[in-house]
């Protein structure tokens, strides 16, 4: 389920700055890292944790952006896929060098132990991943849906020119919708950071994730977005369960090629026909 | 009185209708582009030099744009195609919108729909519904009428000449010229991204050399 | 000759006879090291430098040829190394073939997940692979040493000359249409699946082929060969050095392999900073460093050749005619095209006019096979081109210019020079005229007219009446997708039809 929230975050910076950030992954590692940097200074409990690290990493996705895809939008394609991977590497290289090599975890944020619910016991803190993470996209979907602001972000990711001639600021949204991605892909983070330990060679897994749902639910459609990564994130446990977690991931990588071999065009097509 | 646009030799004032004819690569839609910004080039509009100012600060100045092939929001509903272009604080945002679908019929019946579903006409409509969101001085219309069945056409031409009445000035920028005379007082022909001719609609629709003038691209 | 300046050619001999003669063992080792990164990184040119294409599968095939030639050596002894390249290539060829027609992104996708299911398989299947220990112990009968530098050092010269001579011609030129205007580069018959399929797999077997002298080298295989590291320090080095320059994989990898050396102080801190001159160069520096070096040197790397003035010899083509028969093309309810017919002959020059949304150019792109036509025929003599793909077109016979898509830097004329260099005998231009001033349309009135003379015949779109009448034996106007008039031009021009439709005197159909 928080794979939801970084399939989330990477479609709206992919919409957002027309282009793949293959660091996203990285932003997620970075999240749980400063959770567990500020846990462990200033000793906040779990829940105190998330915004401050959203906010963190909403600045560390605008850094991103300017950094590396932004300054990049006119030139060819590759330009950006070079300075992505070569900032995922950057963030990946500073993490391992800060944390020497002793991976950690981040604070749980429902305490472990279970709760009894009409006679199953459900473990805390994966409950409340779930609901944490619902929310969450709950709120995004009501910010793009009802208010003002993602309306005119969904105004800038859907025709960038127009926009600007209808008097809507583009250069504002776009920044805003990638501190909404960073800041996303940062609460994944603390989420994911518990049971996943938070190391620096993840961010690689976590962006071949949210990449394959957003391959799988339609190029640049958020709801589709999402159901990838709830599609993904059940077939993983589903195989788990039965064949161990090396099976699944064996499984999904083969699946994607499959899928992608047999439908060119991705499995749902392209709404309006967008590019990466 | 100041014209309300100055670009090159070209000027319009509040309350005219200027036909911009000339045929593809005349130069039509470029110099809309300029005007708004998109390409650069010098241009007064209400009487200031604009030529710095980026396209979202000279829309707000009270630009109102309808592109040629719509370019509607796709993914976003009728309604929220027109509160995305709208600037103002919500209460006053709503109402707007509101009487924008009021006044257009079309739009009103189908205010969820998203809007890559709407036919052709519709979606015109559409796009000048949202251009007209900011209550702009200045209308810019790229060949609006192609592709649209003549009872839209009319209807189209009918409102920018209740717009001109209220003092709106609008530029017109088509190839189909009888059509765009017949609504305009003014026309403006370019070949080739140079005026070649201008007059009053009536001397124009009436030259013979217009055929040739608009062919020569 | 060799299309490698000889600066170059003599650093790379220089490099590993240097090295046997005055280098300790260890330094020796870090040369054949370099030579490995640099097969490595030349393989990688191929697919992303020349063709831009967002390959990230190459660590994998690193990892291929390595544990290839690591299982297979105590049986093979030094035979394992071409193992190694098979073991690379023949996976590398049907990934190539599995996804020739994916757009970028996905593309990139289906590279990664090949990648993370071969370092999956590499760290879990211990029986085969060993595990996350890997496998030793097997390279006593692999090469080693001073025949280990010399087979290393030996295969990346032959492969960066090569590489620098086969794309300093023609197949380079392609390439690079290929890569930034690909419809163009269908529609002069160049077909990108063939060169993508190619680059691909030769790409993959150089991986191999260094993977396989890396198992030898180190006599050590562990799943790193195969993991993610590898593939960025790939894209890195080939970056740094320069993406489409011939010695930017050497370059790069001199950098890859002496930057920890040099930088040892900071421990692990070398990565960081390889990553962030990644960065540095490819927002400052974008053509890499080989480049730098070339200009600090006085020497500006020579563009590919494109005709200035267009070479104006017959079309080799034996074709007589180009016939279009009832041609209709619907969109989503709009008929762009209705029954459209029409007959081009050698040695004729046709006009194509008609007012915007006519269908003109949807009429070119369904000759030109970018469209494919609902009904009715287009026949080049007896052939049948509505079935054919654009490139195949383009082969039988035709050759079309552009609008708007030209490469940087280039004229109006070379497009269409390009278009005439085919030896295609009927040509299809596409507002040729846009943009010109005047004596530039004079001029191309005269070269229109010399084609003809030649026996070429020509279907020609523009808005420009007068030149289309001065030069066109005749004209057809087109409008909402059918003819409305045809004949020699001033009688079309005269046609009440034609006036009323340019007017838009006459509403809809």
């Amino acid at each position: 389920m928080a794979y939801a929230l970084v399939a989330l975050g990477f479609v709206l910076a992919l919409n957002a700055a027309g282009a793949v950030n293959f660091a996203h992954g990285d932003l997620v590692v970075l999240g749980g890292a400063v959770a567990m940097f500020i846990g462990v200074r200033i000793g906040l409990p779990g829940v105190a944790l998330l915004p401050l690290v959203a906010v963190a990493l909403g600045v560390a996705g605008i850094v991103a952006a300017q950094v590396a895809i932004l300054p990049l939008a006119s030139r060819p394609p590759e330009a950006t896929f070079i300075a992505t991977i070569a900032l995922a590497a950057v963030i990946e290289q500073a993490l391992t060098l800060a944390m020497a090599g002793a991976p950690g975890s981040t604070p749980a944020i429902a305490g472990s132990g279970s709760l009894e619910i009409e006679g199953l016991a459900l473990g805390r803190q994966p409950l409340a991943i779930v609901v944490i993470s619902a929310v969450l996209v709950l709120a995004v979907w009501l910010l793009l849906e009802r208010t003002q602001t993602g309306r005119r972000m969904r105004a800038v990711a859907a025709d960038r020119h127009m926009a600007q001639a209808v008097g809507i600021s583009v250069g504002r949204y776009v920044t805003l919708s990638l501190a909404l991605a960073g800041a996303l892909a940062g609460t994944a983070g603390v989420l994911l950071g518990h049971q996943f330990l938070v190391q620096p060679t993840q961010g690689a897994g976590y962006m071949l994730k949210a990449y394959m749902a957003v391959a799988l639910g339609g190029w640049g459609s958020v709801p589709g977005a999402l159901l990838g990564a709830i599609a993904i994130g059940s077939f993983e446990t589903f195989v788990s369960t039965g064949l161990g977690e090396t099976w699944a991931s064996a499984a999904l990588y083969v699946g994607v090629l499959l899928i992608l071999s047999l439908r060119p065009q991705g499995l749902f097509g392209e709404p309006g026909g967008r590019r990466a | 009185m100041t014209a309300v646009l100055q670009v090159g030799q070209l000027s319009v004032e509040a309350g005219e209708i200027v036909a911009l004819l000339g045929g593809n690569g005349a130069g039509k839609t470029g110099l809309l582009e300029t005007v708004l910004g998109f390409r650069p080039g010098r241009a007064l509009l209400f009487g200031n030099d604009v030529s710095s100012l980026p396209v979202e600060q000279r829309v707000l100045l009270g630009v109102g744009y309808v592109p040629a092939g719509r370019r509607v929001f796709a993914s976003l509903t009728v309604r929220e195609n027109l509160e995305a272009s709208c600037a103002l604080p919500l209460p006053e945002r709503r109402r707007l919108t509101d009487e924008m679908l009021a006044s257009f019929p079309m739009l009103a019946e189908r205010p969820h729909a998203r809007a890559w579903l709407l036919s052709g006409g519709q979606q015109q409509m559409l796009a000048l519904a949202r251009a007209l969101m900011n209550r702009p001085r200045l209308l810019l219309l790229d060949e609006p009428t192609l592709g649209l069945a003549p009872r839209v056409v009319g209807d189209l031409l009918e409102r920018l000449g209740t717009l001109a009445a209220e003092r709106c000035a609008i530029l017109l920028a088509e190839q189909r010229a009888g059509l765009a005379l017949r609504a305009a007082t003014r026309g403006v022909v370019l070949s080739r991204g140079r005026i070649v001719r201008q007059g009053s609609a009536v001397a124009l629709a009436a030259d013979a050399e217009l055929a040739d003038l608009m062919a020569g691209g | 000759m060799l299309a490698i300046n000889r600066f170059w050619l003599v650093v790379l001999i220089a490099l590993p006879v240097v090295a046997l003669l005055a280098l300790p063992g260890f330094g020796q080792r870090m040369v054949v090291l370099i030579g490995i990164y640099g097969l490595l990184g030349v393989g990688y040119q191929l697919t992303f430098g020349q063709l831009g294409m967002l390959n990230l599968a190459q660590g994998a095939f690193f990892g291929l040829g390595a544990y290839a030639a690591a299982l297979t050596a105590p049986a093979l002894g030094a035979f394992a190394l071409l193992l190694g390249v098979v073991a690379a290539a023949v996976p590398a060829a049907l990934v190539a073939v599995l996804t020739l027609r994916l757009q970028s992104h996905y593309f990139a996708l289906a590279t990664l997940a090949l990648a993370s299911l071969v370092s999956l398989v590499a760290v879990n299947a211990e029986g085969l692979t060993g595990g996350a220990n890997g496998l030793a112990g097997f390279a006593a009968a692999l090469p080693r040493g001073p025949v280990l530098m010399g087979l290393v050092w030996g295969c990346l010269i032959a492969a960066v000359v090569l590489h620098a001579w086969v794309f300093s011609g023609p197949i380079g030129e392609q390439a690079s249409l290929l890569r930034q205007a690909p419809l163009v580069a269908a529609t002069l018959g160049i077909d990108p699946g063939r060169f993508r399929v190619t680059a691909f797999v030769f790409g993959g077997a150089l991986a191999g082929l260094a993977g396989a002298f890396s198992a030898s080298l180190s006599g050590v295989v562990s799943p790193e060969a195969a993991g993610f590291p590898l593939m960025v320090l790939c894209l890195s080095l080939v970056v740094l050095g320069g993406a489409r320059h011939a010695m930017g994989a050497v370059i790069g990898a001199i950098l890859a392999v002496c930057l920890p050396e040099l930088l040892r102080d900071l421990q692990g801190a070398w990565l960081l900073g390889y990553a962030i001159i990644t960065l540095v160069v490819v927002r400052w520096a974008p053509e890499g460093l080989a480049s730098l070096v070339d200009q600090a040197r006085g020497m500006t790397q020579t563009p590919a050749s494109a005709p200035q003035a267009p070479a104006t010899a017959p079309p080799a083509s034996h074709h007589q005619q180009l016939t279009l028969q009832r041609v209709s093309k619907r969109f989503g309810g709009v008929d762009a095209l209705r029954d459209v017919s029409l007959t081009v002959r050698r040695g004729e020059i046709l006009g194509l006019i008609g007012p915007n949304g006519s269908g003109k150019t949807t009429l070119l792109n369904v000759v030109s096979g970018l469209e494919r036509p609902d009904s009715g025929s287009i026949l080049l003599d007896k052939t049948h081109l509505e079935v054919l793909p654009a490139h195949r077109i383009a082969q039988a016979g035709l050759a079309r210019s552009f609008q708007a898509v030209m490469r940087a830097g280039e004229s109006k004329s070379s497009d269409l020079a390009r278009a005439l260099t085919r030896g295609a005998a009927f040509l299809l231009l596409d507002e040729p005229a846009g943009g010109m001033g005047e004596r530039e349309r004079r001029q191309l009135a005269g070269l229109l007219r010399r084609l003809r003379e030649q026996g070429y015949g020509i279907l020609i779109v523009d808005h420009d009446i007068d030149l289309l009448s001065s030069v066109c034996d005749r004209l057809i106007c087109l409008d909402g997708g059918h003819t409305i008039a045809e004949g020699p031009p001033a009688a079309v021009r005269a046609d009440q039809r034609v006036r009323a439709s340019f007017l838009g005197l006459a509403d809809a159909a």
